[in-house]
């Protein structure tokens, strides 16, 4: 179809001044935090489903693919339009329609921003658990279309766990709701599904999340050691002493150096590992445990304890690990980051090898991780005008995600495929895996109409 | 040799001759709805499985799965029956990772048995699940039902503790969903479309699960209550509490009568809390919701520990399958609605048991927005029957004006006739359909019992 002609048909839906077509923002809506670009061939702003269902129904009659798109945070490549066609952003359908606090869920539209909905319900004393490091831009179907993560997921869980219903607009433009505010709706656990698809099953429309009271107590702490592993086996024994601390979060000396130099929030630039120690419950025997903590820490050969003592100590302290990849971007124009998954007990093992992959390629590579999950992220620091460099970056960002897919683990824990990692798809999953997926796919989109070419590897020509 | 010899003959020869049964009487005791298969087979590992299944395919022949059997009431009734693939001799455990709080089981395996095992590891570990039937089922079933117990208000339920699932799709395929990982983002869950399917998509054969510590403490609090209102209101105030309790479960008398668990429950409403936690939580917790619950007109507080506390839950998770052993036509409902509505729901439901002139046990996850109904119809069903059918298209249209819905677990045959199983239609069958039709087109596994009629 006529580039022109789209683009009218478009503006007949949404409205002119929300389809976007200048080059600049045709590249301003090409790439995410990835290094993956793509062009779209145009951007539609819609303001509602019944928008989002006419713009899906033109694209599918002419071919065009659709891309959704957030804030632009993911890390993967999922929302580069690399096949062109429109580029569906959100931003517009922003709000928060409905804090339900009875029933303890909270309504709200795709382009909802993580933290506004955070601050919405924190008014009426409620916690929305997920917290991607990027939330202060993050929308909260971005979020659902990676599963995003975060530092809390070891007692809480990713967004998954969180998202419980759903609007949906097929790829016919038909409309259905998946899920719900109530539990347990008979059917497939069709949110399941459609949490971590990376847009290509459906466009959300709406989403229904868990709202939870907060916790009377929170402790937390930054422990400072002078080698990783030490670190590594305090988080291994919390565990052993059964305790589900809410966050248990790491960075190696080159983190913790650029995130110094950034924000001065007291991390000693010579630790060569600090670790972040949350607990959450009634304030009851929080002493105690606090205690017990620092024990283990003690144990394992920690320099020093910090306890935050207030909420400013708190914050200072989470300062420093929210801000640890834009402190990192700091050191080299690019970075890449991996997010592969090890069971947590080989932690040690995967990063001393990330090391060496590191020293191999002769790159460097600064390490921040959930310790508590196993889930780590390697940024691999480079300048991607250095041809060379950049392709020994891809090459590592492979055997990284090798490594960790060997022990058990998984090649991505919350950043999702998206174009980059398909690739790796293999390392995991076997033919027959990936046909089964094959066939979610075609149930959910059997003409592709849907963020084509990411996720799933090209089905071989028979 | 006829097509029954055939079946036969080409299962034994997969499986061997000893986990093979033919023979008709000991069918008809196997018999869903009425149906009875021409063969019961019991592979003993997940290869045999896929052949299994591949073979059937091949053949168009429907295949139901069944593992403890304490839930073939549950579903449709079948399109067509003709080989139950007993999943109980695939019981081994593949990766038990105690270090990294993780077990990958597979789905023969009764969670009694894996509940134990667990206990006797180091400092204690548990699956945080406690659905119903204690002793009788497997671990595959208890997640392709998606049963699940009143700690989930604390714990969650498996579709926040399972990690992978290994499946038999339809075509025979083995496929992995999911793997070991906490956090996993690779490709689509899968795993979670498999929880809750009742093997309309695969037949599960081996299950990895998040572990938990065992709590430090334990104990249960029982608040009798004179009214709806109060009852429900003390366990509302609770909900949304700092306090995070265990269970918040709401029972009616003739419930508390059929526990039998203490004589100081005479009480039209019964509030059961539990508590999980380290000691000093468990502690406080007692003496401040003691208090709570006075304040909101409970006319007693008793606390069960130790084996009381045991014995209480256990009889509480048995319910249905005591009852269902002297009632053969037990009726089991689950409703689902928004938290906020537990009186609504429990009160629809009484008025409408006392309409119809039957008596039920009553309890609901008043954390969780779900109500249970057992309904003991006696010996001689007859008249009752259409009485039922009635009842049930009330509370269904109830559930769905409260944001949900009404499941009907157990019913005799006439009753299942009669209704839809599985409540109103949502406006996702169509992707229910689609994804059926895609993965099982030529609908070997258990057809007709799933949700949409697939």
């Amino acid at each position: 179809m006529e580039r022109t002609t789209m683009i009218e048909a478009l503006a007949k839906i949404v409205g002119k001044e929300d389809v976007m077509a200048s080059e600049m923002e045709i590249q301003l809506y090409g790439y995410d935090a990835s290094l993956n670009r793509g062009r779209p061939d145009c951007i539609v702003m819609p303001a509602s489903t019944e928008e989002v269902s006419k713009v899906v129904k033109f694209a599918r009659a002419n071919g065009i693919p659709v891309v959704a798109r957030g804030a632009g945070t993911n890390l993967s490549g999922g929302s580069a339009p690399t096949q062109g066609g429109i580029a569906l952003l959100f931003t517009r359908m922003n709000r928060i329609l409905e804090i339900d606090v009875e029933n303890q869920r909270v309504v709200v539209e795709p382009g909802a921003i993580t933290l506004d909905i955070k601050g919405a319900i924190g008014k009426y004393g409620y916690l929305y658990h997920p917290d991607p490091s990027s939330e202060k831009a993050t929308t909260i179907a971005g979020n659902l279309g990676e599963n995003a993560g975060g530092a809390h997921c070891f007692k809480y869980g990713c967004t998954t766990n969180h998202v419980l219903g759903a609007e949906v607009v097929l790829y016919d433009g038909e409309v259905i709701e998946v899920g719900g505010k109530s539990l347990d709706n008979p059917g497939f656990d069709l949110p399941g599904l459609m949490v971590g698809s990376e847009g290509t099953l459906g466009m959300v429309t709406k989403l229904t999340l868990r709202m939870m009271p907060k916790t009377e107590a929170v402790k937390t702490m930054l422990a400072i050691y002078d080698t990783i592993a030490d670190g590594a086996n305090t988080v291994s024994d919390i565990v052993k002493a059964g305790m589900i601390p809410t966050t248990l979060e790491m960075m190696d000396n080159l983190t913790i150096k650029a995130v110094e130099a950034a924000y001065h929030v007291g991390f000693p630039e010579d630790a060569a590992s600090i670790l972040l120690i949350e607990l959450d419950g009634l304030k009851d025997g929080m002493e105690r445990l606090t205690e017990q903590v620092v024990e283990i820490c003690k144990k394992n050969k920690v320099r020093e304890v910090r306890v935050a003592q207030n909420e400013a100590e708190r914050e200072k302290i989470w300062a420093g690990r929210k801000g640890a990849f834009g402190a990192v971007g700091r050191l080299r124009p690019n970075y890449l980051v991996n997010d592969p998954t090890v069971p947590r007990t080989r932690l040690p093992e995967a990063l001393a090898q990330v090391v060496e992959i590191g020293k191999k390629y002769n790159l460097p590579i600064a390490n921040v991780f959930h310790a508590g999950d196993g889930n780590l992220h390697p940024l691999i620091l480079f300048d991607e005008r250095d041809k060379d460099e950049l392709d020994r970056v891809h090459k590592a960002a492979f055997e990284i995600m090798k490594i960790c897919a060997e022990m058990g683990g998984t090649i991505s824990g919350e950043h999702g495929i998206g174009v980059e990692k398909l690739k790796g798809m293999p390392l995991i999953f076997s033919e027959r895996d990936i046909a089964a997926m094959r066939n979610v796919k075609k149930a959910f989109d059997p003409e592709n109409v849907y963020n084509p070419g990411k996720l799933l590897p090209a089905e071989k020509a028979a | 040799m006829s097509n029954n010899e055939k079946l036969a003959s080409k299962l034994r020869e997969i499986v061997g001759e000893a986990n093979v049964i033919t023979d008709p009487e000991k069918l008809k005791a196997l018999a869903v709805d009425g149906l009875t298969p021409q063969a019961m087979v019991s592979p003993g590992t997940m290869e045999e499985t896929s052949k299994v299944v591949a073979w059937a395919c091949a053949e168009k022949l429907a295949v139901i799965p069944m593992g403890g059997g304490t839930k073939m009431a549950l579903g449709g009734i079948p399109k067509k029956f003709d080989i139950l693939l007993s999943t109980k001799r695939m019981n081994r455990y593949n990766d038990y990772d105690i270090a990294n709080l993780t077990v990958g089981v597979e789905s023969g395996v009764s969670l009694a048995e894996i509940q134990a095992k667990l206990a006797a590891e180091g400092r204690g570990y548990f699956l945080p699940l406690d659905p119903q039937h204690t002793q009788g089922a497997t671990v595959g079933g208890i997640v392709a039902t998606n049963d699940t117990g009143s700690k989930r208000f604390l714990y969650g339920s498996h579709r926040d503790y399972i990690l992978g699932i290994k499946a038999v799709m339809p075509n025979g395929d083995i496929v992995v969903a999911g793997g070991k990982a906490v956090k996993n983002v690779a490709g689509y869950d899968m795993t979670k479309m498999m929880i809750g399917s009742m093997g309309a998509l695969g037949i599960i054969c081996e299950i990895t699960f998040r572990i938990t510590p065992r709590p430090d403490a334990e104990a249960t609090l029982l608040f009798p209550f004179n009214g709806l209102k109060e009852a429900a209101g003390f366990l509302k105030k609770l909900l949304h509490s700092k306090y995070y309790p265990a269970s918040l479960e709401l029972m009616n008398g003739r419930m508390a009568t059929d526990l039998n668990a203490t004589a100081a429950m005479k009480a039209k409403y019964v509030a059961a809390v539990a508590l999980d936690g380290i000691e000093e939580w468990v502690a406080r917790l007692k003496t401040d919701l003691s208090d709570m619950g006075r304040q909101e007109g409970a006319s007693d507080v008793i606390v069960l520990t130790a084996d009381a506390h045991r014995d209480f839950w256990i009889a509480y998770r048995d319910i249905a399958g005591s009852l269902a052993k002297t009632h053969p036509n037990l009726i089991s409902l689950k409703a689902n609605f928004a938290l906020s509505k537990v009186p609504e729901m429990v009160g629809a439901l009484e008025a409408g048991l006392q309409e119809a002139g039957l008596e039920g046990a009553l309890f609901c996850r008043a954390g969780n927005g779900i109500l249970y109904a057992e309904l003991p119809l006696g010996d001689d069903l007859g008249s009752k029957a259409a009485v039922v059918v009635a009842l049930i298209g009330k509370l269904n249209a109830e559930a769905v004006k409260n944001g949900g819905n009404l499941v009907v677990e157990r019913a005799p045959k006439a009753v299942k006739e009669k209704v839809n199983v599985w409540g109103q239609t949502r406006s996702d069958v169509v992707v229910v359909r689609r994804l059926k039709e895609k993965l099982d087109p030529s609908g070997i596994l258990n057809p007709g019992r799933y949700v949409g009629g697939v």
